[in-house]
């Protein structure tokens, strides 16, 4: 006979009492983030002596220019053995192994010498879709016999699995993994090189070509939207819950594309201009040596230790 | 009747570059846009591409660069016609230098972007590597050779746009439009490097002082056809080739753009027999309306700066120091070189941007409540148009202002109809402005800003890339325009004629604040900020020279 599942019952008032200090918790760190942000804005603004800033704006290889062992890794092994390693860390079937592999996502993020900044906006971007999978994976996990169940009284037809919780916070703990990797793997080389590199491992070089493209003109068409959007709001436009904004909104977003459009139309005019053709040319070339195989063969016996001790352990 | 002027036909170059018979080019909606084009170019040629906006100037290079074929005629390449092998080549040896330099910037580095052509050609990296330190020394850029083109200024992306087609080593250079929006600092340097090029050049502008400086032959081009081809002298000299072709704002060649009563000290080397030239507009500064009348306190300026600064996120000054008044009625030039705080100022004044210091407006004070309810006093006119029109229809675009006011319907109409009437555009309500010409879309952008009535209206550049006819059309609109008037741009010309005081920043800083005549002859401004008008001030002079010789 099988066991039935234990259901854990409390009252209303405590999923309230929960939620509400949850949403208030959250509410309260947006609110402190956001004031601490505006006081900075207004002492620089005061501060006559501060030092101008470089302008420039983060591009995806921004950290290229730094060194460090990931930076002098030749990058078609570097892509080939980190892709192989998150490959293994994506099929982990246990937390502590996940966690093992944040570790060692945390120590190539520093080894590469990449701002924490970025590695955190990077899993802030993950966050909210993260967040939702926490939220919604215990509410939908099919409930077996032994399962442990939270009931809130008057939402019964509503029961909390908690078995929920680990699958959720098994992807959350491997996409953090990974997601760590993202900056030592394509943060520290131009990205121009690793599309080579990608290309002469043998992935399309045209899909290399229109990411290289999409990445230069995202900041054109960032520009582009900003001017656009100043001009709306030198003419009054204000964001309401109404049609007018709609109606506007919608205008904004088509002119962008039609915008966007007919400058495809003038590159591609450019590229052919100066002989863009069947066959393109790198200046990028690549020399494997002994101490990038190395560092390739680690990543990959580290991947393959994860997934052997994951799988014995779990067994 | 309209007068032919006698062809060009140069005996001292002898080998042909390349040569149009018959060529003829329809749109794919059907509209034609070369009409049998006749152009021999020969080797070493100079050649200014001159024309309305629409004149085929444009579709015509992109023939001569094998990027569109031939539909009718024929064209050839070294004698051969643009085929197979031959397209390719030509391709590699026409650089062609387009108007925006994002287009032209693709790749994600500058080094990248002047390789590409190299490589392109068949030279191994190495070799490459040698064009492309070659070609960013030339253009002074060799220290931001790995910076992506994002964040280099709109002067340096020009400068970076030539290297990728001078690292090529062309035969012949196309240059469209090459120092639209420049400050005449980097107006300058891009003008020497233009002419140090060694090969072929053909060069499509409107700016006639700048191509009367670096071509020796002008092919003027109507309704898709080539329609003379004189010596630029021939056609500089000559007013009515000039205005035949509607290539002469009637502002640009007056003198001081008519304000000699207050340029006393100005030599006028020109001024005799100048009389009966100066056209309408050469005394427009006497018949420009009066603004209508102060509302607020009759004592306070309508703009009135106090020590205002701004700074940018990243932590660069906007303005510094900004102490500045602005009466109601006045007509104020802003010149200064790019990146000199002119459009933060503007930003500023409309509000949008919060910096520290005493802004008021119409003696109040402008709070963090208030500043928001700027835009019903304070309008402007973007540099690109693009960035301002964004409707479905030209009627919605002007009633966009409007609407957002919250005015009942009646009035919305009523507004709408008279600012497309004061700015030429009835008839105009159903097209969409996206198919609009460059002339046409500015024009909707200045109606787009008078239907919500402002007191001040700021201009930025509103005259750049426009032709002649449209430039005088919109000319004579501004002028008129019954607001307080704040001009941003690089033209000095322009500023002459339609402005009676200037400020020159530099840095963030307001550096002049004086009449607009003082402007020209303010040789210190070289020495301050490398403004420096006097090279285009001594093309229009040898022009007016020569064509008072003429008349």
């Amino acid at each position: 006979m099988e066991p039935r599942a234990e259901a854990i019952r409390y009252p209303l008032f405590a999923l309230l009492l929960w939620g509400g200090g949850a949403v208030l918790a959250v509410c309260l760190a947006a609110a402190v983030f956001r004031a601490l942000k505006a006081r900075r804005e207004r002492l620089r603004q005061f501060q006559d002596d501060a030092a101008p800033r470089d302008w420039s704006e983060p591009a995806i290889d921004a950290s290229a220019h730094l060194d460090s062992p990931f930076h002098r890794w030749d990058p078609r092994v570097k892509i080939v053995s980190l892709l192989f390693f998150i490959f293994c860390v994506a099929s982990l079937a246990r937390l502590s192994t996940g966690a093992a592999a944040i570790g060692l996502g945390l120590a190539a993020a520093r080894t590469a010498r990449i701002p924490w900044s970025r590695s955190f906006r990077r899993l802030g971007a993950m966050a909210g879709f993260l967040l939702m999978l926490l939220i919604v994976t215990p509410l939908t996990a099919p409930i077996h016999p032994g399962d442990p169940v939270v009931v809130f009284e008057h939402l019964e037809f509503l029961p909390i699995n908690l078995r929920g919780f680990f699958p959720a916070g098994l992807v959350c703990v491997k996409a953090i993994a990974i997601a760590l990797l993202m900056e030592p793997l394509v943060g520290t080389s131009p990205l121009a090189n690793t599309m080579e590199a990608l290309a002469q491992i043998g992935a399309p070089r045209k899909v290399g070509e229109m990411i290289l493209l999409a990445h230069r003109y995202v900041f054109v068409f960032r520009h582009e939207a900003q001017r656009m959007a100043t001009s709306m709001e030198v003419r009054g436009f204000r964001k309401r819950t109404d049609m007018e904004t709609l109606r506007a909104t919608g205008n904004f977003i088509g002119m962008l594309l039609v915008r966007s459009f007919d400058r495809t139309q003038r590159v591609y005019e450019a590229m052919l201009s100066r002989g863009y053709g069947e066959t393109t040319r790198s200046h990028v070339a690549f020399t494997a040596r002994k101490i990038d195989w190395v560092k390739g063969a680690f990543w990959i016996a580290a991947g393959v230790a994860l997934l052997v001790v994951d799988h014995f352990r779990g067994a | 009747m309209h007068e032919t002027a006698v062809p060009r036909h140069p005996e001292s170059q002898q080998f042909t570059l390349l040569e149009a018979r018959g060529l003829s080019y329809r749109y794919p909606n059907g509209q034609a846009a070369l009409s049998g084009v006749d152009l021999t170019i020969y080797e070493g040629d100079r050649i200014a591409l001159i024309g309305h906006n629409g004149a085929g100037k444009t579709t015509l290079v992109k023939h001569l660069n094998g990027l569109y074929a031939a539909q009718s005629g024929e064209l050839l390449f070294h004698g051969e016609p643009l085929q197979d092998e031959n397209l390719k080549r030509v391709r590699l040896d026409i650089g062609v230098l387009f108007q925006d330099p994002d287009d032209q910037l693709f790749c994600n580095t500058l080094y990248e972007d002047i390789a590409f052509g190299p490589l392109n050609q068949g030279f191994t990296p190495e070799e490459a590597d040698a064009l492309v330190h070659e070609s960013a020394r030339k253009v002074g850029m060799e220290e931001l050779l790995f910076k992506a083109p994002h964040n280099l200024s709109y002067g340096q992306k020009k400068r970076a746009a030539l290297a990728t087609v001078l690292s090529m080593h062309p035969d012949a250079l196309i240059l469209d439009e090459p120092t639209a929006n420049l400050d005449p600092r980097q107006e300058e340097v891009f003008t020497e490097l233009i002419r140090e090029f060694p090969g072929t050049l053909i060069v499509i502008s409107h700016d006639l002082t700048f191509l009367y400086g670096i071509c020796d032959r002008a092919v003027v081009m109507e309704k898709g056809g080539v329609h003379h081809d004189y010596t630029m002298k021939e056609l500089a000299s000559q007013r009515k080739y000039l205005r035949e072709h509607g290539l002469e704002s009637s502002f640009r060649f007056t003198c001081c753009g008519g304000h000699h009563h207050e340029a006393p000290t100005h030599a006028h080397p020109h001024s005799h027999g100048r009389s009966s030239s100066m056209g309408a507009a050469g005394g427009q500064s006497d018949d420009r309306p009066i603004a209508r009348q102060k509302s607020g306190d009759s004592d306070a300026p309508l703009i009135h700066l106090l020590d205002y600064s701004y700074r940018h996120p990243d932590g660069a000054w906007g303005v510094r120091d900004i102490h500045l008044h602005v009466n109601e009625g006045e007509s104020i030039a802003v010149a200064g070189e790019n990146g000199a705080g002119k459009s933060t100022l503007a930003r500023c004044i409309l509000g949008i941007t919060e910096g520290r210091g005493s802004y008021a407006f119409d003696g109040k004070l402008v709070t963090k409540k208030n500043r928001k309810a700027l835009w019903r006093q304070v309008g402007m006119v973007f540099q690109n148009p693009a960035d301002q029109l964004f409707c479905p229809s030209c009627w919605e675009e002007v009633a966009f202002g409007p609407r957002q006011m919250g005015l009942p319907k009646n009035e919305v109409e009523a507004r709408v109809e008279e600012a497309l009437q004061a700015v030429r555009l009835t008839g105009y309500e159903r097209r969409a402005p996206h198919h609009l010409s460059s002339g046409e879309r500015k024009r909707l952008a200045i109606a787009a800003a008078l239907s919500i009535r402002s007191r001040v209206l700021i201009l930025d550049e509103p005259t750049a890339n426009l032709d002649a006819g449209s430039e005088d059309l919109l000319f004579e609109i501004i002028s008129h325009l019954p607001v307080t008037k704040i001009l941003i741009s690089h033209d000095m010309a322009l500023m002459m004629a339609l402005c009676e005081r200037a400020i020159v920043l530099h840095q963030g800083r307001i550096i002049r604040d004086y009449a607009c005549a003082e402007l020209e002859r303010d040789v210190h401004l070289t020495s301050i900020n490398g403004i420096d008008y006097t090279l285009k001030n001594a093309c229009r002079d040898a022009m007016l020279s020569l064509q008072e010789g003429a008349a």
